[in-house]
């Protein structure tokens, strides 16, 4: 147990994802955190990464109330990708958290083709550090997750976005698809480098005096620990099948000890994301648990230094 | 059966983030009373020292669960608060408020907060503290706060499903306390009765209002005629009522905003109520 998660700490064991180096290998999820909301609970600094809510290059008024549904160990939520636009977050969240000395992963989400572009063409010179492609937010009408479950769809978009930027373009894929394995391979060969993987998978809840969907989206993105095992899944079969390509693990990690799970399914970072809503330091407890973890584990802390991954 | 600590002692978790000039994260607290108000209502009492000392009328605090299938919070809003000993009260609707109600004396919760906007309560004025059913309890906060001041008036205005559960306790900070059940009618019935002796007040009305939305729109719509300002505390669905979630927003004249950071307070001209 973690005596004290507000002080500072010296890190002892940091990654490398795509070239750039985290100073440990937790960053929070996207969709999960506001900056607005989230430094007052921890000196976000000190994560690993910070991936801010997907910018749109105009801004979004999300989907109506209500939008989120608890269900069993994990939640519903169908936000939308509400959002102030990408020209508010350049003056805004992106310098803020660059002051505050964050290392930043700006999600990059769109309706079209067209919409990730000029996000990505606007970002192209923007103190950002990394990109996060979002073809997989299954919450939006168009873009979104029907990009990331077409291979060759996502294989034109990431192509087109790479002749926009140098910066490290990360995608995200969504585990609602039947083979996500080719979606992973078309998203490389089209020129991503890195993956992180999952989004949230397509749930719902019914309120049974109703009989009506819970959430005005009726369906929506089901998050927490109830789908750790299910994207530990996802992150082996995709660094079974792509040896080389950095992986950032996402779903359900809530301790240091399922951090370690995807370390050892060969990720070469992690991202806290339903966690930090029931728990605002959750992000950097888990970064500290894996911290001391990785104390007693130095091959596995050797590869990661390195850019490496177990697997 | 609830008597554990899921989280770290509050006093410990302040202090750490104090030292660090960052806000107390979830913590475990000390339920001092828990009890049956009426059918299905229930008060529960926990020891904070930080909450005692710092939340405002309307704001809330995150009540969270023992069971790990349950990890949303439930927010409540404050109703009084007693030297370091803080008052919620709650209706027993699902899962996680049928496991709070279990809770006894000496059990450990765990909590997160204040959270949210207050009212705005600094004009002198007279204040009409309205509440509906399970909406009273923030409007009471707002009584106690203002039960201080020389520079107010106050009248209390409370609806009820059957049992009048609370005037006991606002008649501790209201001298002029009116309340109704469903079956004598509703709080407009009471304001109606009211109007002519608020419409010739020396003060200006402020009407401070939570409960049901059709009764706060209601409010919203007798408040225009008399043109007194109106402020609602508005209730969503949350998911972590400290602004990172984006999961409870309310349409405003302004665009969708959060009910937990940029509320739960909101004006009749905020909501486009007028």
């Amino acid at each position: 147990m973690i005596e004290n998660v507000y002080e500072q700490h010296e890190w002892k064991h940091p990654t490398i994802v795509a070239g750039v180096p985290w100073k440990n290998p937790v960053g929070t999820a996207s969709g999960t955190f506001q900056l607005a909301a989230c430094r007052w609970f921890y000196d976000v600094s000190q994560m690993g990464a910070i991936s801010t809510k997907g910018v749109s290059p105009i801004p979004w008024e999300g989907n109506p109330a209500p939008r989120t549904a608890e269900s069993p160990a994990g939640m519903v939520n169908a936000v939308g990708l509400q959002n102030p636009g990408v020209d508010h977050y350049l003056v805004d969240e992106l310098p803020k958290l660059k002051e505050l000395g964050a290392l930043v992963v700006t999600n990059v989400a769109g309706h079209s083709d067209d919409d990730y572009a000029q996000v990505v063409e606007k970002l192209a010179d923007s103190p950002a550090d990394m990109l996060e492609i979002n073809v997989s937010c299954p919450n939006v009408s168009h873009g979104g997750m029907s990009v990331g479950s077409d291979p060759q769809a996502l294989s034109r978009l990431i192509k087109r976005l790479r002749a926009l930027t140098t910066k490290p373009m990360v995608v995200k894929l969504s585990p609602n698809v039947t083979d996500i394995v080719s979606i992973a391979k078309s998203a490389v060969d089209a020129g991503a480098d890195a993956l992180s993987l999952i989004n949230t998978l397509v749930g719902m809840r019914i309120d049974v005096q109703t009989g009506e969907p819970i959430i005005a989206n009726r369906t929506g993105g089901v998050s927490g620990p109830a789908i750790f095992p299910i994207a530990l899944g996802f992150v082996w079969r995709v660094r079974q099948a792509l040896p080389d390509i950095p992986i950032i693990g996402i779903g359900g990690i809530d301790s240091g000890l399922k951090a370690l799970e995807y370390l050892y399914a060969g990720a070469n970072a992690v991202e806290v994301g339903a966690a930090a809503l029931y728990d605002p330091t959750a992000p950097i407890r888990v970064a500290r648990e894996l911290d001391d973890l990785l104390d007693e584990r130095p091959q596995l802390a050797a590869k990661l230094a390195k850019g490496e991954t177990w697997r | 059966m609830t008597n554990k600590l899921m989280f770290k002692p509050t006093e410990i978790v302040v202090k750490q983030a104090h030292d660090a000039h960052l806000y107390p994260s979830r913590r475990s607290v000390q339920v001092v009373e828990s009890r049956q108000l009426t059918s299905g209502v229930y008060m529960l009492r926990l020891r904070d020292e930080f909450i005692a000392k710092h939340a405002k009328p309307a704001q809330f605090i995150n009540v969270y669960s023992h069971d790990a299938q349950r990890l949303l919070p439930r927010p409540f809003g404050v109703c009084n608060i007693q030297d370091d000993i803080v008052t919620i009260m709650y209706a027993v609707i699902g899962d996680g408020t049928e496991e709070f109600s279990h809770l006894q004396a000496g059990d450990f919760i765990d909590i997160l907060g204040p959270l949210g906007k207050p009212y705005d309560l600094q004009k002198s004025a007279h204040y009409v503290l309205i509440g509906g059913g399970l909406g009273i309890p923030p409007v009471l906060s707002a009584a106690q706060y203002l039960a201080v001041r020389d520079d107010v008036k106050t009248t209390a205005v409370l609806g009820y499903r059957d049992e009048k559960f609370a005037d006991d306790i606002a008649k501790q900070y209201v001298a002029d306390v009116h309340s109704i059940s469903n079956s004598e009618g509703n709080v407009i019935t009471v304001l109606q009765q009211l109007q002519q002796q608020l419409q010739h007040d020396d003060l200006p009305v402020i009407c401070i209002a939570c409960g049901p939305a059709p009764m706060m729109k209601a409010i919203a719509h007798w408040a225009k005629e008399f043109d007194f300002a109106c402020q609602f505390s508005l209730e969503e669905r949350m998911g972590c009522g400290y602004g990172t979630c984006v999961a409870c927003v309310v349409d405003t004249v302004d665009g969708r905003k959060k009910v937990c950071v940029d509320g739960p307070v909101f004006t009749s001209e905020d909501l486009g109520w007028r």
